[in-house]
């Protein structure tokens, strides 16, 4: 007994769920439930609708090259019992997914540091932009104009002085 | 991205039956078989068809892309002009999706990036008689 992956949505397809559909040239297509078959009647294309795995993947959404995800493979070959390497199987297994995800949580965190540093840049921009609304052009100015009017009135005061 | 083209508003003919055509009596060509169709051996074959008179034109002008009979030559290069017909294109060019592509994205294995395929539209020939 085997899990498949579903066609559209890279879910798993337990047996006993989902549909197999078999095109007339034989070449069979399992999906998890009937929202991926709907999906695949309507010749929608997996890797441009947005909640699918293949999306996610082609988009950089999610980590897409390590070597953690090269553990899970098809075999086709039977492996004989043995209960020492059932054993050890099933801890490796579980280490590797822990692994797995770790990665990935680690990689989607990551990503997400992009837009923060981009958000805070448009926020600079934004304030550099408009800054006008919160301070007026000629704000901080008028003191300094007094000053100088003030100055100047003294000179005229002194040369007036000066030509008496 | 992943929103559908409109193909008409709510009260065109072609959106009564949605459902219908959707039935597997009423499928067409997958985008995958096209790509197959489009080795030379397959599309010598599909674009010299024997006369078979249950087919649109007798079989004898088909646009490869699309999957499609037309009834002659002229309404066909009408066809390669059309908007349709250049939005297949388009989405020949990349490569089809697979069962192996949907897998690795499952996790196992790491992703591939899809090739780009250059498609043109078939050449047509000047039958001068």
């Amino acid at each position: 007994m085997r899990i498949e992956k579903c066609y559209f949505c890279s879910g798993p397809a337990y047996p006993g769920h989902g549909v197999t559909f078999v095109r007339n040239d034989c070449k069979s297509f399992r999906f998890c439930r009937s929202k991926c078959l709907k999906n695949f009647k309507k010749k929608r294309n997996p890797r441009k609708t947005r909640w699918t795995k293949a999306f996610r993947k082609a988009t950089g959404k999610e980590l897409t090259v390590d070597n953690a995800l090269e553990f899970e493979k098809r075999r086709n070959i039977p492996v004989k019992y043995s209960r020492g390497l059932w054993d050890k199987t099933v801890e490796a297994m579980k280490r590797v997914e822990e692994i797995k995800r770790k990665r990935q949580a680690r990689f989607i965190m990551n990503r997400l540091k992009k837009g923060k540093q981009l958000e805070k840049e448009e926020a600079i921009t934004e304030v550099k932009k408009n800054i006008h609304l919160i301070k007026a052009p000629h704000a901080g100015k008028a003191k300094q104009l007094e000053a100088k009017m003030v100055q100047k009135l003294q000179e005229d005061v002194d040369m007036e002085a000066d030509a008496i | 991205m992943g929103k559908s083209t409109q193909t008409g508003n709510h009260k065109s003919d072609r959106k009564k039956h949605i459902a219908r055509t959707w039935k597997t009596k009423h499928r067409t060509k997958d985008l995958d078989q096209i790509h197959s169709d489009m080795t030379t051996e397959a599309a010598a074959k599909l674009l010299h068809q024997a006369v078979d008179s249950d087919v649109t034109g007798c079989a004898q002008h088909y646009c490869l892309h699309c999957a499609r009979y037309f009834v002659d030559l002229r309404s066909m290069k009408e066809h390669f002009k059309t908007k349709v017909h250049k939005r297949r294109l388009k989405k020949l060019r990349e490569e089809p999706y697979t069962q192996a592509e949907a897998d690795r994205a499952a996790g196992m294995g790491s992703y591939i990036a899809p090739k780009k395929v250059e498609v043109k539209t078939q050449t047509v020939e000047e039958d001068m008689n």
